[in-house]
């Protein structure tokens, strides 16, 4: 079927072109935590505000840092944020689902209404909520972030296992007389992780857009960090005189973004059973 | 009514149809030079297996195939008009169709009424009140209890047979003259899809309809048809009078589907005839005859094109004369090993087995307040070593959650059960897991799609310690050569068997741990008629080559009647008759036997027209018979107030009614005289 | 009556997951480290100062009787003083409720006609080089966050073309004309993003229906095109668009927090920031409260609306 081949001829590209962008990010952020042309914290009022210029691609901000500089060194904060979160959740979130799913009665009927709760709060307030009665700080928004995607992860795994266990080949291991286990490690996960990764890879993009929305509210990494939203936000003041700061670090966030969405796409061209189509002989 | 402009010789003319699809692998050839023709008030019968393109001819009539489908036929018309341009101003007006599947074919969003009113008012003009009332007659007319209520119904509403007549009023809603139906009983049970087809059959008559039934089901075909066609991967086999072509087949591949059919009125009929491999590959058509690879008559010059010939009975085979009186070749039987001369002892017996199911949320539950359904109710049943026993019964009586009760896979609300002279216990013993095993229906899904073969068998072997080390893949390779499969299998992922070759991987794993018992649930129910029969004869041979007892469960009481040594009868929770074979085929029995027996549709013989009332109402009390609200022979109200006795027939032989056994005896047979 | 069974469980659970709520809220703010009087005192407090807020918070009582005082009072319209201000958080919070009702109201529609309607276009065009443009611009807007859209905008609309006021709220009382001024640049940002997510989910519930079978029925019953689209199709693709755009309320909550923020306009998502920023935990606590409440009601509004238009829920079980 025409509709079928599309995506299948999209994918690799999809998913190599994101993951190329991903990684050249990735490397970036890593090298800036070391190397960057300038030192991103040092003030020189000389040379503030700046317009981009060899010397300064991006131009300088209010302090006379170098805008460049302080974006390959704070790369490595939203890169933390979106993964970090997604870590958090998936650790918590899968495991949580899959004994949902096993133990029907008062342990599954205690997580599910757990997640109900948590799932009621708009996704901002509850970091809101968090970082608001303690100091903020990385860790914390990463925390904050993750917490808001466990109870979408638990229902999903939720979801997936118990559609796996009624399939036969899982009623087969059990007429083995397989234990829980062992049923959960060679038919159950094998076969969930890629809808869980799918998600992930979806949810990769909203952590990071979350997080960069607190930090700029103020309540993620605290200055002189350079996270790109608390840098957007820093350079709202001087928008009209030097536009360049707000500008830089947020187009590095939509390249960002743009590359985690492209991965995220990919593997869900590669892994979505319902695009798949289930392969034939 | 025919227009004056459809008096031609025929209503609906087929000639050189042609249609590719745009596929991975290059063009699909989904058809290719497929001439038909239905005179008007003719029906036509469309046959074929699973991929053959009988659902395509449905849509390129109707002009629904998409617009990336390529079509091309030097006639495609009906009534004198070209169905390739003017399907749109046709279909639905003077073409109706009825789809398989009608709880997906109705839409949940709209009433019965509005779908049904709504071809009269835009067709028709009729005015929305009349419309309305002749809505309701027409349900009325197809057998609908209480049309009114219905008219205000929602599809999810009404039951599996209901949404059938339903689907069958919206395409005749508008006043066809030719109706298309794509397996339309497919996925309804026996009982209900012989009162379709009696409906068909008398619609047909009344109204002067031209049908086109295309089904793989050769006995509905033989009850509703006057001709039939055959396709094959694409292409017409063999066409003619129903008469002609399922009596007196002409073409290899016709000979081997009836080979290959199990039937109830044949019991024991010894090994069936499967067609070995599998449909060609159709991005890649073969200029010859291309069901030369599987043919058993296959010779040089089957390679050249092959053509239709034969008047009224056209065969597309150069052979044709030359294997007239040939039948296809049975599958020889393996050298009997003779493990067989033991001695019957029971093996397995339940004794009072109940299930429950569903019902309430965990607050009922915990409460006690459950409402649910008793999927079983208080079944004994014994099967011997070595024995097949095959329980029947339409879908939701039960029979698969009483084959998991006996495994101990559910868990049963009372009873007991014996294996091998000692109890086994609701926690089943590794013992008893390892000597009764289970095979599933659905091949797709009773494989990890993530494991290869080899590791499917492995884990099984390992798991009961079967083998250890290098000797598992020793061990692996004897399963595989067991159910008659290449060695090399064992690197496969299930992705790359067959359905046929799955269902065999499946009974190579239940047999890792050499079992003495096997449950069989629908084992061959999803396979063509072709391939199951290989499975068949693969369960037959592997029950004489190792003593394996089974309960085979199955919908379909001609494979049953052909595999098992007892059969038990199931209705809604209840065996309700029990006994061997012939006793089970043979009056007296239980008149839901009867109604069972009666409602298979069969081939070239006659059988007595089923009485059965469709089912109104709600079912009896717990207390009555079960079946007291559809039974044809009701004798009052004892049957709704009375647990129905079990009653000795013979020796083995059971029926749990009311009525007196020499009244149940003087039943006539089901095939009208006796066979 | 299924339907009138369905209302009054999903009323339990509405009511269950407002006390939840409350509990979290509560214990979130009370029980994590950090005493709530220097929090808002700061840490250079002196003692007596420290002892004298505290009694009048009520923060000597034990928890649980804090919680019910709380909890009482929010039932009987008492929702506490803002420390920060000292006005009653009730006046606070309803006039800047009103201000973001207009902010979110205005958005919603756009969010649910314009994101339904391209959702549409796109399936009825799938493949198409129209459909495969949306899905690119959707795709992009997705991948931008709201508060870099609202600082391009303010740049571009306000700073560099000087059409549009950049930040700000002007009462109608002041003229139409300045009222609306103010409002088009946060509503259009705020719906960027969730027309995207909207018309995504949409395209593809409207495919997966024009794919099933009743459409082939209804095509194959000869009907015109447009009347298998609009009578046989939609109705069953609007339903899940129906919980999309309740997920997207929330999105549109959280939006309206950074939103808020970047344009300077009263609303309650500044008002939380504010409160938030100097550590007016009384208005966080009660402020927290009403927006989850808004959100849960339009859940439930959602769920509601959603049973209605499903024959499945509304009729339920078996009939002939």
């Amino acid at each position: 079927m025409s509709l079928a081949t599309l995506p299948r001829l999209r994918a690799p590209s999809t998913l190599v072109l994101g993951g190329t962008l991903l990684a050249l990010i990735v490397v970036a952020a890593i090298v800036g935590i070391w190397v960057t042309p300038y030192d991103p914290t040092l003030f020189a009022v000389r040379f503030r505000l700046q317009p981009p210029s060899l010397a300064h691609p991006f131009g300088t901000d209010e302090f006379g840092r170098d805008v460049l500089s302080r974006i390959l060194a704070g790369a490595h904060l939203s890169l933390a944020t979106g993964f970090g979160a997604m870590a958090i959740s998936l650790g918590v979130g899968v495991p949580l689902g899959l004994v949902a799913a096993f133990h029907r009665g008062a342990v599954q009927e205690v997580i599910m209404r757990a997640v109900d709760l948590l799932i009621a709060l708009p996704p901002v307030l509850l970091g809101l909520l968090v970082l608001a009665v303690t100091p903020p700080g990385l860790f914390k928004t990463i925390a904050a972030v993750g917490l808001v995607y466990v109870p979408i992860l638990v229902r999903l795994t939720r979801a997936v296992a118990l559609g796996l266990l009624e399939e036969d080949f899982v009623q087969a291991a059990r007429a083995r007389g397989e234990g829980a286990l062992p049923i959960l490690w060679h038919e159950i996960l094998p076969n969930a992780w890629p809808p869980i990764i799918v998600e992930c890879g979806l949810r990769v993009t909203f952590a990071i857009l979350l997080g960069s929305a607190l930090s700029f509210l103020g309540l993620g990494p605290q200055p002189p960090a350079s996270e790109w939203g608390l840098m957007i936000a820093e350079g709202r003041d001087f928008l009209t005189q030097a536009p360049w700061v707000c500008l830089a670090p947020g187009l590095s966030l939509c390249v960002l973004l743009v590359s985690v969405n492209l991965v995220g796409e990919g593997l869900r061209e590669r892994l979505d059973p319902h695009l798949q189509g289930r392969g034939h002989a | 009514m025919p227009d004056a402009l459809t008096l031609t010789d025929a209503a609906l003319k087929i000639e050189a149809l042609s249609v590719a699809y745009p596929s991975r692998g290059g063009w699909l050839q989904a058809l290719d030079n497929v001439s038909l023709a239905i005179p008007p008030g003719g029906v036509l019968g469309l046959v074929g297996e699973s991929g053959s393109g009988k659902s395509t001819v449905v849509l390129a009539l109707l002009g629904l195939l998409g617009p990336a489908a390529k079509i091309t036929a030097q006639r495609l018309s009906y009534g004198g008009h070209d169905l390739l341009r003017e399907a749109p101003t046709l279909r639905g007006r003077r073409i109706g169709v009825v789809f398989q599947d009608t709880t997906a074919a109705l839409n949940p969003a709209l009433t019965i009424g509005s779908q049904l009113v709504e071809p009269m008012r835009l067709h028709l003009g009729t005015e929305p009140r009349a419309a309305w009332q002749r809505g309701t007659d027409l349900l009325a007319e197809l057998g609908v209890p209480r049309p009114a209520q219905v008219m205000k119904s929602y599809a999810h509403q009404l039951s599996g047979g209901m949404k059938q007549r339903v689907g069958i009023a919206t395409a005749l809603a508008s006043e066809p003259d030719l109706l298309l139906l794509d397996e339309p009983t497919t996925a309804l049970d026996v009982t209900i899809e012989a009162q379709i087809l009696s409906l068909l059959d008398e619609l047909r008559v009344r109204r002067n309809l031209s049908m086109l039934l295309v089904s793989h089901n050769l006995g509905i075909v033989d009850r509703l048809c006057d001709r039939v066609s055959v396709l094959y991967a694409g292409r017409l086999a063999e066409s003619g009078t129903t008469r002609d072509v399922l009596h007196r087949p002409r073409h290899p591949y016709t000979k081997g589907l009836l080979a290959a059919l199990p039937r109830p009125d044949r019991p024991h009929a010894g090994r069936l005839a499967p067609i070995p491999g599998g449909l060609p590959d159709l991005t890649r058509p073969d200029p010859g005859c291309n069901f030369r690879p599987r043919c058993a008559f296959a010779v040089d010059g089957c390679e050249k094109p092959q053509a239709l010939r034969g008047e009224l009975h056209e065969v597309s085979c150069h052979r044709v004369d030359e294997i007239a009186d040939q039948e296809w070749p049975v599958e020889p039987a393996p050298v009997a090993t003779g493990k067989t001369a033991r001695k019957p002892l029971p093996l397995l017996e339940a004794e009072g087995l109940s299930a429950r199911f569903g019902g309430g949320g965990w607050l009922a539950r915990m409460l006690g307040k459950s409402t649910g359904v008793l999927a079983v109710d208080q079944v004994s049943l014994s099967i011997n070593t070595g024995e097949v026993v095959g329980l029947v019964g339409e879908s939701g009586c039960g029979k698969s959650t009483l084959g998991r009760l006996m495994l101990r896979l559910l868990p049963a609300r009372n009873g007991t059960l014996n294996f091998d002279g000692g109890p086994v216990e609701p926690e089943a013993s590794r013992d008893f897991r390892r000597r009764a095993q289970v095979v599933f229906q659905n091949s797709g899904t009773s494989l990890n799609p993530r494991q290869t073969v080899g590791m499917i068998l492995g884990r099984a072997v390992r798991w009961f310690d079967m083998a250890r080390g290098p000797a598992v893949a020793t061990e692996v390779d004897r399963l595989l050569d067991l159910v008659r499969l290449p060695r090399a299998y064992a690197a496969r992922y299930p992705h790359q068997l067959s359905g046929g070759e799955k269902q065999r991987i499946g009974i190579a794993r239940a047999l890792a741990s050499r079992p003495d018992f096997l449950v069989c649930d629908e084992a061959v129910s999803a396979l063509d008629v072709s391939v199951q029969a290989a499975v068949l004869n693969l369960l037959r041979d592997l029950r004489d080559e190792l003593g394996v007892a089974y309960l085979f469960i199955s919908h379909d009481i001609g494979v049953i009647a052909h595999i098992a040594d007892r059969i038990a009868v199931m209705y809604q929770g209840t065996i309700v008759e029990e006994g061997p074979v012939d006793d089970v085929l043979h009056p007296p029995y239980h008149p839901y036997t009867e109604l069972l027996l009666s409602s298979v549709p069969l081939i070239g013989r006659d059988r007595r027209e089923p009485v059965a009332p469709p089912a109104t109402g709600t079912p009896a009390a717990s207390e009555g018979c079960k079946f007291a609200a559809r039974c044809p022979r009701k004798l009052g109200p004892v049957c709704d107030t009375l647990a129905p006795p079990l009653q000795q027939a013979g020796p083995g032989h059971a029926i749990r009614c009311h009525i007196p056994l020499p009244e149940l005896a003087a039943v006539p047979h089901w095939l009208g005289s006796p066979a | 009556m299924p339907i009138a069974a369905f209302v009054l469980k999903r009323l339990a659970g509405l009511v269950g997951v407002l006390l939840g709520m409350s509990l979290l809220i509560f214990g979130i703010v009370h029980l994590l480290p950090g005493n709530v009087a220097y929090a808002i005192l700061g840490e250079f407090a002196t003692p007596a100062a420290v002892a004298q807020l505290e009694l009048k918070l009520g923060l000597k009582d034990p928890l649980p009787l804090q919680y019910w005082h709380w909890l009482d009072g929010m039932l009987h319209g008492d929702f506490g003083l803002s420390i920060v201000m000292n006005k009653p958080a009730a006046a606070l919070i309803v006039e800047a409720l009103g201000r973001s009702a207009l902010l979110a109201g205005f958005a919603f529609l756009i969010v649910a006609a314009g994101g339904i309607s391209l959702g549409l276009y796109a399936a009825t065009h799938r493949g198409q080089t129209s459909d495969r443009v949306l899905t690119l611009a959707q795709f992009g807007l997705l991948a931008i966050p709201e508060f870099f859209w609202a600082i391009v905008c303010v740049l571009v609309f306000a700073s560099w073309l000087n059409l549009l006021p950049a930040t700000g709220y002007a009462p109608i009382s002041e003229g139409i004309g300045s009222w609306a001024a103010h409002l088009v640049l946060p509503v259009l940002v705020l719906s960027f993003g969730l027309v995207a997510h909207v018309s995504r989910l949409t395209r593809s519930s409207m495919i997966e229906v024009l794919d099933s079978r009743y459409v082939l029925a209804a095509r194959a019953r000869g009907f015109a095109e447009r009347r298998v689209l609009w009578r046989h199709a939609l109705p069953n693709a609007l339903l899940p668009a129906i919980t999309v755009l309740a997920i997207d309320a929330g999105l549109l909550i959280g939006g309206i927090v950074v939103i808020e923020t970047v344009f300077a306009y009263p609303g309650l998502g500044r008002l939380l920031v504010f409160a938030i920023e100097r550590h007016d935990l009384p208005l966080l606590q009660v402020g927290m409260m009403v927006v989850t409440a808004i959100y849960a009601l339009a859940n439930f509004v959602a769920e509601v609306l959603y049973a209605v238009l499903n024959p499945r829920i509304r009729v339920g079980g078996a009939a002939a």
